[in-house]
């Protein structure tokens, strides 16, 4: 299947495919998969968020971040969960993804597409009744290649300046 | 007054606090890690008491810069005034009590409060409220009603406030400890500085785990962060934490200086990069610097609740170089069973920046919420806090903490620094020390 950088029908609903099946991967742990959507040269940043006056703050602080990543980074980050020693993560925990509000326009450079979207997750863990819960918008840089979209770059907004929970290997 | 001193030293149910922690013989019971009754007195012995690390002078350079912050559970702002001096004030109007700082860093010429309109200066004084002449019949008493003040002091560009007014002196608070931070904050002429903000997050433990960990815990590495050793990027030696100094410096305050076993080859400086070294040299004394030669991590804290971790972390991704990071904590309480991790990561001014760069990106993939080795810390900080809250871990349930308790420090000839030393970190006796203050601030009989 080509994909083409015009803003089809069919273009938005494989974004949206896309990022759903993204967000499948991950709450199943098909973490080695996730990691072949995204191109050799992947950013993946969550920046920390601080409250402060005017609107101008609100893309996070960029000097400092929960996840500053690569490619490189990020398969570590997976194979340590593979060593059954990820205290933080083990046993897993139960996670799920929902993704709305995606919108879709056509990037700066030639086969790429700025795409953002709303994150909700939310993870159980243990035998604990609550959910951690975390809120974030997603700026992601899709790129259009013979292999279908791969995700180029990620900046995640996370929408809590103080988030409540123990442990967070990827979001 | 027999009976009321008695009665102040026991908890509610008649257990004498003394009882639980009996670090002589290397006990201290479960209880005081969950207990709601024993919390709250911590907020008041030890948090209204001790000088609290609350920010680093980087973080507010210009007049007017501050920073909301907590000294226990009281909000505070941390603040540059005009003069450059820094105030540390309750963030509660004295006329109703709202919070007159809303945000968590800005720039301001005055605090006003958002109910009636109260309005502070930068050092905490009342400036004015609206319609004053009329609402308080020209009676309006400014030099009543200044927002509460703690004593600041500062040390190595870390701020501290107290809001004991009794208080020793900062310098005389941290004592011998201050030998061991100019390792970190002063080891060059200009210092460390802040980068951005601080990672903060929240976790259900106990604020002393985290105190607890890091003052001494050099055994854990081997067991909680496995997960590298598995990954063959730390040696697969159940003595990989061993090699190191472990040093009770007094004061409840304690560190720790590891390095390697010979065999195993060790960047010189904790593999600061080269550039830095002539200012190494020039910054510390001989013996500062010979102790930093040949050392991989420090980790220490400072009682109550500030702790430092400066390591030569592992590399977090293909042909990143290795080099160290340092990141400052502190654990702030907020209830028996929850806190608030604040950390900062600190990095030298005069840093090439291709080592800022890295030393940020270690310390962001190892420590802090999402970092590799820190959720592993959390997680099991989190399930201790969980599994003694029950009837029977409160009453009958007593941890072992006499690692080291037969050992002997060390002469002055082996260890060139204040404190007592032990020689190898699998030792509790900064832990003992730790709980020795905590228990003579929790039974001190004061007015």
């Amino acid at each position: 299947m080509s994909v083409s950088a015009a803003l089809s029908d069919e273009l938005y609903l494989q974004v949206v495919t896309f990022l759903y099946r993204e967000a499948y991967l991950l709450d199943h742990w098909k973490l080695e998969e996730w990691l072949s959507l995204l191109t050799d040269d992947a950013l993946y940043l969550m920046p920390v968020r601080v409250t402060e006056w005017g609107i101008e703050s609100q893309g996070g602080v960029r000097e400092l971040y929960h996840f500053e990543e690569n490619k490189s980074s990020l398969t570590l980050r997976i194979k340590r969960l593979q060593t059954q020693f990820a205290w933080g993560e083990n046993p897993p925990p139960r996670t799920r993804r929902f993704i709305g509000g995606v919108l879709v326009r056509k990037g700066d450079r030639d086969h790429e597409l700025e795409v953002t979207s709303s994150l909700l997750f939310l993870r159980n863990r243990g035998d604990s009744p609550d959910l951690s819960i975390l809120s974030a918008e997603r700026q992601d840089i899709l790129r259009i290649t013979p292999d279908g979209l791969r995700l180029a770059r990620r900046l995640i907004l996370l929408d809590h300046t103080v988030p409540s929970l123990e442990s967070l290997f990827i979001l | 007054m027999a009976a009321r001193t008695r009665s102040k030293h026991r908890l509610a149910d008649g257990t004498p606090l003394r009882e639980l922690v009996r670090v002589e013989e290397g006990r201290i019971a479960a209880r005081v890690f969950t207990d709601p009754e024993i919390y709250q007195l911590e907020l008041e012995r030890i948090f209204l008491r001790c000088w609290l690390a609350v920010a680093h002078e980087s973080e507010i350079p210009h007049p007017g810069d501050y920073v909301t912050r907590r000294m226990g559970e009281d909000p505070v702002i941390v603040v540059r005034d005009r003069e450059g001096q820094i105030h540390v004030l309750l963030n509660s109007c004295t006329h109703r009590g709202a919070e007159v700082c809303r945000v968590s860093r800005g720039n301001a010429r005055e605090f006003v409060c958002p109910y009636h309109g109260y309005r502070f200066h930068l050092d905490g004084e009342l400036a004015g409220a609206p319609a004053h002449e009329w609402a308080y019949d020209q009676q309006f008493d400014r030099k009543a009603f200044t927002l509460h003040r703690a004593r600041v002091g500062t040390y190595g560009g870390l701020i501290f406030a107290t809001w004991d007014v009794s208080a020793p002196p900062l310098e005389e608070y941290l004592g011998d400890m201050r030998w061991y931070l100019d390792l970190l904050l002063k080891r060059t002429e200009g210092g460390v500085e802040v980068v951005g903000a601080p990672h903060r997050w929240i976790i259900e433990a106990n604020w002393k785990t985290g105190a607890d960990n890091f003052i001494g815990d050099g055994l854990h590495t081997f067991m909680t962060h496995r997960y590298a050793i598995e990954l063959g990027v730390l040696p697969n030696d159940p003595l990989i934490g061993w090699f190191g100094w472990h040093i009770s410096v007094g004061r409840g305050h304690g560190v720790a200086i590891v390095g390697a076993p010979e065999r195993i080859p060790l960047p010189p400086y904790l593999g600061l990069p080269q550039e830095l070294w002539p200012l190494l040299e020039r910054a510390l004394t001989d013996a500062q610097r010979r102790i930093l030669e040949r050392t991989a991590t420090v980790h220490g804290t400072v009682f109550p609740n500030l702790s430092l971790l400066n390591t030569t972390t592992i590399a977090t991704e293909e042909g990143m170089p290795r080099v160290p990071f340092l990141t400052l904590r502190v654990w702030i309480p907020l209830g028996p069973h929850r806190m608030e991790i604040l950390s900062w990561f600190l990095v030298e001014k005069e840093g090439p920046e291709w080592y800022k760069e890295a030393s940020r990106k270690n310390y962001e993939r190892t420590f802090g919420l999402t970092g590799t080795f820190e959720e592993d810390d959390a997680d099991i900080w989190v399930s201790l806090t969980r599994a003694n809250r029950g009837a029977f871990a409160r009453k009958y349930h007593v941890f072992n903490y006499e690692m080291g308790l037969h050992r002997q420090p060390r002469p002055r000839t082996e260890w060139p620094g204040p404190g007592e030393a032990y020689w190898g970190d699998y030792c509790e006796a900064n832990q003992r020390t730790f709980w020795a203050q905590w228990r003579r601030l929790m039974t001190e009989d004061r007015g």
